[in-house]
């Protein structure tokens, strides 16, 4: 060869060219393997930028100094054992610039991601497989929802100075790294990840709006008024369940609070028929019982004991916010140290400040208040084209906003959505969908109080009632049950959030949007709101049960919890002497108060004797079962399957017609139990399709030989209730190899330990107000976000098992403690 | 022999600095560099390349495994059909071989083509 010719010899050289570069391209671009996208092979599995660079040593922490372009101090931060960062500042917003930074070094791909979701804009990564959520969640205003926060917040400097802080905190953590340094799931996906904004930290607030308050079953319950009339309904769905303590009793506060509630809604056109059905039902015939019964029982649980209930004669408080559960963790753990406060809890990655915590004189927590603030309002077209509206006799025009959702690989989809004076019309680009004339009026699309964010910062520092009422006066949406105590022994709750006031049942059906009238013409003023302090009987709680007793003289619905609040209530009411450890007995209580309530009923109906051994053996143990769904038992699986049985055979005539896909809701389960103690011969024990009239006894009896047929087609089911029910905490990406699929847990979403398929416990807190104050806590994952750190799931054991870690409040950077793994310094320059 | 020793030392220094750059693949044109500065025929070429490609890609993901005690791989190859951490570093030294083969064999065919071998000195080779 080498004594050949120049372009005989240039031919090998650029054939050997080509297949080189040829190789390069193709380990370079992503791949697919039947509908299973690869990343490029090169860039994700070399040693020096692909995902081996994402292989933390498991030694310990790495956290280098670095510079903060616009810090106006040093900042110091010291990491635990758990990879909490203490963070020491000389003021607030060197202190948010700091979170943000470090918030950023475990969560940026989490913190991408929650954003994208919410904003609409996970196609513009992931291509059109998710065009149809990005599209549903710009129609329902999410991004419109963010940009008035932001609007509202605006209007206070120090919350705008403290959410810039933070942006330019993740920002600088940005602007240092190189592509190897990215999340691995920037690497899987094939993406970068972008610069942080305070219109990201609004939208992350709007994620958790969303998930906490637009439930509604607006829609469900026209139908079913109109399937069941108005006696039935009554009969079925009643408001209150008497036997609830609501949060915030009535201890006479009310009686001179004189409240003019608007007229009751005028009868609209949409409840006057069955609404035709929909592909998006709220129900489908193939989901889970477990899914259709009481489908919003989740929770959150919080309370607070005083002195006069505890061992110290010091307040007790404690909190665990029950969330669908996922990896990389809901929560991040910090303390945050400047002259104004020191305060320890639990942040939401993308927003400034601790959301649930203690500082060294008081503690404070959450729970979802469940209340009803989203409507759905029938829009009266009023031209062909649907851009004009009939409103009290005039025409309105609707606001076009034109959305424009990118898509991966192809041209961005425009996509109109017209806003009415209730909000935008959501589902009009599904012509099925029964609600594709309506408008959706929901209250976190309303511009915020300025200060709301704010509060975080004056709840952080607080040290008194006075500051917390203060701090908490500002939060709007999604409405809250703040818990308090304070260690000069006071404790409070108050239901807080921005509340229309309704006209009885206004919002409990689809409205009529031609009329004014049906509009929420005011909100419940701020000192109006449920609040309760320091109470004779020593302790305040809440579990999403009701807000305020029957005698409140607002009006409101919403998905409330029928069975934890019981409970809940009769643990702290026979408390005496209570310690940290009594406490955590409430967390971790597996007794149900839903069984309690119906089993003794069911096994009262129950035929005898039972002849065949299975059957006896059954019995048996579901008569000597103690109603606690602990892991290891093996009587819950037996009590799930009969009482889901006897549940749905009972609403066969709703069955028939929710299995066509009509969005139709079934009655709650503490109005089911009422039934079948008290009403045995209701109608609806009947099944209208035999001759003979049935009672509960019937029901009762066929579902238990059901239960029985089912076990022994299904022996492999016969077994404890945590490998029986299942437990999953997904990765935020469904990616099963960064999720956590083999945790065997207890609970059950009627017990305080409210742990479901996948929801739970999100954060378990208990502060013992006493000199010092000190903090316990646990969530289900780590403080990193990274799958290829020891962090990322390393309390997730520990939160299985019940226990918990003592918080370090550390009082300055240079105390000393055998918990300190490593410190970093934040500097401008 | 001396020149092979050269390529691959080469390699294995100037790939480990190129990864600094952010360029994955730097490990080919760094190969084809070696080859341009110590000559080598293209059979030898390509398989000092291929070596030292592949030692550099499976002892550097190899370090990074060990000290993360292999559990990031662990879940990785889970992703991808259940590969062993082992099979998964042994796609990467495969991968690593292509590029510093081919990266070699494109060097040792470019000073072939601008820089011929004299006809006596290929008989002194011989």
């Amino acid at each position: 060869m080498h004594g050949c010719s120049f372009p005989m010899r240039f031919l090998p050289f650029l054939l050997s060219l080509l297949l080189t570069c040829g190789l390069i391209w193709f380990l370079q671009v992503p791949h697919q393997i039947g509908d299973k996208p690869l990343p490029p092979i090169g860039a994700f599995f070399n040693p020096f930028s692909g995902f081996w660079k994402n292989a933390e040593s498991a030694m310990g922490l790495s956290a280098k100094d670095a510079k903060i372009p616009g810090l106006q101090g040093k900042v110091d931060v010291v990491y635990d054992d758990l990879l909490v960062p203490h963070i020491f500042a000389e003021n607030a917003e060197d202190a948010a610039m700091a979170q943000g930074y470090v918030t950023a070094a475990n969560r940026l791909w989490q913190m991408d991601i929650t954003t994208r979701k919410a904003a609409g804009r996970l196609s513009e990564v992931l291509g059109e497989r998710t065009l149809a959520i990005d599209r549903l969640t710009r129609r329902r205003g999410m991004m419109y929802a963010a940009e008035n926060d932001l609007l509202g917040w605006a209007k206070s400097p120090e919350t705008m100075r403290l959410l810039t802080a933070y942006t330019a905190g993740v920002n600088a953590y940005l602007d240092q790294l190189s592509p190897g340094d990215y999340p691995i799931e920037f690497k899987l996906l094939n993406y970068q990840p972008e610069p942080w904004s305070e219109l990201k930290t609004a939208l992350v607030i709007e994620s958790m709006a969303e998930n906490l308050s637009s439930a509604e079953s607006d829609l469900a319950a026209t139908n079913t008024l109109a399937l069941l009339g108005r006696p039935n309904f009554d009969m079925l769905f009643p408001e209150q369940d008497t036997r609830q303590q609501p949060v915030v009793a009535d201890t006479g506060q009310w009686k001179d609070l004189k409240v003019v509630l608007p007229p009751a809604p005028p009868a609209t056109g949409a409840t006057s028929g069955l609404l035709p059905s929909t592909s998006g039902s709220l129900y489908s015939q193939n989901e889970d019982p477990d899914d259709q019964i009481d489908p919003y029982l989740k929770g959150s649980n919080n309370w607070a004991v005083n002195g006069t209930r505890t061992q110290s004669h010091q307040p007790l408080l404690a909190n665990d916010p029950h969330l669908n559960l996922t990896l990389p963790s809901i929560w991040y753990q910090v303390q945050i140290h400047t002259p104004e406060q020191n305060c320890y809890g639990v942040s939401l990655p993308g927003v400034p400040g601790v959301i649930i915590g203690f500082n060294e004189n008081i503690a404070w927590g959450v729970t979802n208040v469940s209340h009803d603030v989203s409507d759905w309002y029938q829009i009266k077209w009023t031209n062909p084209e649907r851009t004009k509206y009939d409103l009290d006799g005039e025409v309105r025009e609707v606001q076009k906003r034109v959305e424009t959702i990118g898509i991966k690989g192809q041209a961005s989809l425009l996509d109109t959505v017209r806003y009415t004076v209730w909000g935008p019309v959501t589902h009009d680009f599904e012509p099925n969908h029964p609600l594709f004339d309506c408008a959706l009026r929901w209250v976190s699309h309303d511009m915020p109080d300025p200060q709301e964010l704010g509060l975080f910062l004056i709840l952080n520092a607080g040290k008194n009632y006075a500051d917390y009422r203060k701090a908490i006066a500002s939060f709007d949406c999604p409405a809250q049950n703040f818990v308090f105590a304070t260690r000069s022994g006071d404790i409070a709750i108050q239901v807080q959030g921005r509340f229309p006031v309704r006209a009885p049942e206004q919002g409990r059906f689809v409205q009529d949007g031609s009329q004014w009238a049906n509009a929420w013409h005011s909100f419940i003023p701020e000192d109006q709101v449920p609040s309760m302090k320091n109470p004779a009987r020593g302790f305040v709680f809440s579990a999403n049960q009701v807000s305020a007793s029957p005698s409140y003289p607002f009006y409101y619905l919403g998905n409330f919890d029928h069975f934890r609040g019981r409970h809940i209530y009769d643990r702290l009411a026979a408390m005496q002497n209570a310690t940290v450890d009594s406490m955590k007995t409430i967390q971790l209580d597996n007794f149900s108060q839903r069984a309690h309530d119906a089993l003794p009923a069911m096994l009262a109906l129950l035929d005898r004797p039972i002849t065949d051994a299975d059957g006896q053996n059954l019995l048996q143990e579901l008569t000597a079962w103690n109603y606690h769904y602990d892991a290891g038992m093996t009587a819950p699986p037996l009590f799930e399957i009969w009482y889901d049985s006897c549940f749905l055979a009972t609403w066969d005539e709703m069955d028939v017609l929710r299995k066509q896909g009509k969005d139709i809701a079934l009655p709650e389960t503490w109005r089911f139990n009422e039934l079948l103690v008290g009403d045995t011969s209701n109608v609806f024990f009947d099944h209208p399709a035999t001759p003979q009239r049935e009672t509960a006894r019937q029901i009762v009896n066929e579902s238990f030989r059901a239960m029985q047929r089912y076990f022994k087609q299904n022996p492999q089911k016969r077994i404890a209730w945590a490998p029986y029910r299942g437990f999953v905490i997904k990765h935020l990406a469904l990616i099963d190899a960064f999720s956590r699929l083999d945790v065997e847990v207890g609970g059950h979403k009627s017990a305080a330990n409210a742990i479901n398929r996948s929801n739970g416990p999100s954060w378990r807190m208990i502060v013992d107000l006493s000199e010092p104050v000190r903090g316990y806590g646990v969530f289900p994952g780590g403080q990193s976000g990274n799958p290829g750190s020891r962090y990322y799931d390393n309390m997730v054991k520990a939160w299985a098992k019940g226990e918990y870690y003592d918080l370090l409040l550390l009082r300055s950077a240079d105390e000393s403690s055998a918990r300190i793994q490593g410190r970093q310094t934040f500097t401008a320059n | 022999m001396k020149n092979a020793f050269l390529v691959l030392l080469f390699i294995l220094i100037a790939g480990n600095i190129s990864r600094l750059g952010g360029m994955w693949w730097a490990i080919a044109p760094v190969a084809a560099l070696a080859v341009l500065l110590f000559p080598l025929g293209p059979g030898r070429a390509y398989l000092t390349g291929t070596f030292a490609g592949s030692l550099l890609w499976w002892a550097s993901a190899l370090w990074l495994n060990v000290a993360n005690g292999g559990m990031l791989a662990a879940k990785v190859g889970l992703i991808f059909q259940g590969l062993q951490g082992m099979q998964l570093l042994a796609l990467v030294a495969l991968l690593g071989g292509l590029l510093g083969g081919f990266g070699a064999l494109t060097g040792a065919l470019a000073r072939a083509m601008l820089i011929p071998v004299k006809q006596g000195r290929r008989r002194r080779r011989r």
